[in-house]
């Protein structure tokens, strides 16, 4: 009895065994069918960008470009001031991201930690202007910098959002209500003021939060292109974005041109990402998590 | 006596003391916020008072702004445009999330195992989400060109001919749709892993006891369970593609035709290409309301059903 029983069984594992290692094989084609989607275009346009100009066009994206050569970049650079861009860029995107770090620490810190009147009504009139479009404060905000006279310089494309926003400060809250208050308590009996309890408790064990937080600002910067096209004109404050669009309508087909200006905008992020992807995708997931 | 006294004064001192902590406290708040709390109600309030008040006016971003009354309202509710534009926006989203959605969720469902190199393909999914919307406008103009573009090649070597993309009214929209599925894929993932780990793994234990097949688990038990995650992503997801700009300003220009104009390029091409900003700012109020109603549908949706917590 014992053994008849046992055959079918086994081969019933075996079955499954041989299931489980189609399925883990389809799993791992899909998810590189995926993966190569997802970086396909930048090595592409990479690529492409050290093609010379006369084989651009004939050959296909993912013939590699040998030889390669620096001349594209050379003409771009003779055709715009692509480092320009870059350093408006990095100085608008810079500055915004410092700021934020700061004074969305001190204001998440208040709102999480300190009792003081109206915190509530006010945290939650932060919260509720979350879902006001982008393009909503624009044409007012145009209204304002005129006013001010700030059109095309750089305070106009830094003060709007160097003070942080509704939802950094939501962010951050949530994550300092996590931290144990004993910690804090503690450390006000040794007679630590806020400013020591921000610098030596919160911070540092914030750090996940904060790091997300400033990668979401720099991207989100670098990358944004309504706000600067609205509010600067001239080649002393351009930004990359504003450039690119710029090149795209004057060189619509000269893709030698086009697509090393691509390239160099696309990889300042991809390197800083590279460098803390660690922490990065493990703290992104965090931002979903109320 | 005496020790009655001291214990008064005793007291009222450190009632004192403790009202002067919390004055401290609270300027030691408002210090704490008073950067954020400016530029809260310098660059989001006014801004969002003012878009008001524009609306009555008529103002073509030079001059002062001259009262017209509610006449931009009727204006937009005549205005054929400014309906097309609305249902481009929604046409733009409808191709957006469904797709990015049913993706993310196969990608996620794949990586949510113990398996090498998981962290590897995480990192990689991420990678277009920080792509500058404006390069890729750049990049996949090139992908789509007719003549050296990698899609009608590889479409040709399947014996086809590609369409026009970006010249054609039918096909210009979803050429759009896609740069935003490619590049928030992986990153709307993220989200659903993160979820999907958060179900325990009793519940599938239990359930396989059961004799629960695959299908079965994945609409009975996971979905449902995936349901705080979904929500939040679709949530985020749809208020962020009702504000689609940066493909379409650098890809079509909102052509052929109006047929890739969404609502924040008509908003735009009325502020900055016509100079009628108080229109502009009608336009703006209008796409804050539907994105409202939308959001608020999508919450009733979803708490209707019943949310687990296993926290």
């Amino acid at each position: 009895m014992t053994p008849r029983a046992k055959t079918p069984r086994n081969s019933g594992q075996r079955g499954g065994h041989v299931l489980r290692r189609m399925r883990a094989s389809t799993v791992y084609l899909l998810l590189s069918i995926g993966a190569l989607v997802s970086i396909a275009p930048y090595l592409m346009t990479l690529n492409a960008a050290f093609k010379p100009q006369s084989t651009l066009l004939s050959t296909q994206a993912w013939t590699p470009a040998v030889p390669a050569t620096w001349s594209n970049f050379t003409a771009l650079w003779s055709q715009y001031d692509m480092s320009g861009f870059i350093v408006h860029t990095a100085v608008v995107a810079g500055t915004i991201t410092l700021g934020q770090l700061v004074f969305t620490t001190f204001a998440a810190y208040a709102f999480a930690r300190l009792d003081f009147p109206g915190r509530e009504p006010l945290f939650w009139g932060f919260i509720a202007m979350m879902m006001v479009p982008q393009i909503v404060t624009l044409i007012p905000l145009f209204l304002i910098m005129s006013h001010l006279n700030l059109i095309d310089t750089y305070r106009a494309l830094i003060l709007p959002y160097v003070f942080g926003t509704p939802y950094g400060i939501f962010l951050v809250r949530q994550y300092f209500q996590t931290i144990p208050a004993d910690l804090e308590a503690a450390a006000r009996i040794d007679g630590a003021g806020t400013w020591t309890i921000l610098r030596r408790i919160m911070i540092p064990l914030s750090k996940p939060i904060l790091a997300t937080l400033a990668t979401i600002t720099f991207v989100n910067t670098w990358n944004s292109l309504l706000w600067p096209l609205m509010a600067t004109s001239s080649e002393r404050d351009e930004v990359v974005t504003v450039g690119i669009a710029a090149l795209q309508g004057q060189f619509a087909s000269e893709l030698h041109i086009l697509l090393p200006a691509a390239a160099v905008a696309l990889l300042p992020l991809v390197a800083i990402f590279l460098l803390f992807q660690r922490h990065i995708v493990r703290s992104i997931a965090l931002t979903g998590l109320k | 006596m005496s020790a009655n006294i001291a214990v008064t004064g005793a007291a009222s001192r450190s009632r004192a003391a403790r009202r002067n902590r919390r004055t401290r406290t609270t300027l030691e708040a408002y210090l704490l916020i008073a950067p954020s709390l400016f530029g809260f109600v310098a660059f989001l309030v006014a801004p969002v008072v003012i878009v008001f008040v524009l609306s009555l006016f008529s103002w073509n971003l030079i001059g002062s702004p001259q009262f017209v009354g509610l006449a931009n309202y009727r204006r937009m509710f005549t205005d054929s445009q400014s309906w097309h534009a609305l249902l481009n926006t929604a046409y733009y989203v409808v191709l957006n999330i469904p797709m990015q959605t049913v993706l993310a969720l196969l990608l996620a469902l794949a990586l949510n195992r113990k398996m090498r190199g998981s962290k590897l393909f995480r990192v990689v999914f991420v990678l277009p989400w920080m792509a500058m919307p404006v390069a890729l406008g750049v990049i996949w103009n090139w992908f789509f060109d007719p003549r050296s573009g990698i899609i009608d090649h590889v479409i040709s070597l399947l014996g086809f001919t590609g369409p026009n993309w970006l010249t054609s009214t039918t096909w210009a929209m979803p050429v759009i749709a896609s740069v935003n599925v490619w590049q928030y894929t992986g990153y709307t993932m993220l989200f659903l892993l993160a979820g999907l780990q958060a179900i325990p793994q009793q519940v599938y234990e239990a359930a396989s006891l059961d004799g629960v097949n695959a299908v079965q688990r994945l609409f009975r038990i996971t979905l449902p369970l995936l349901r705080p995650a979904l929500f939040f992503v679709l949530v985020t997801n749809v208020i962020g593609s009702f504000q689609q700009f940066d493909t379409v300003f650098v890809m079509t220009q909102g052509g052929p035709g109006q047929s890739t104009t969404t609502m924040n390029y008509y908003i735009y091409q009325q502020a900055f290409q016509l100079f009628h900003a108080g229109y502009a700012a009608t336009l703006s109020i209008l796409l804050f309301a539907v994105i409202l109603v939308v959001t608020f549908v999508q919450f009733r949706y979803f708490r209707k059903r019943t949310i687990y917590d296993f926290s």
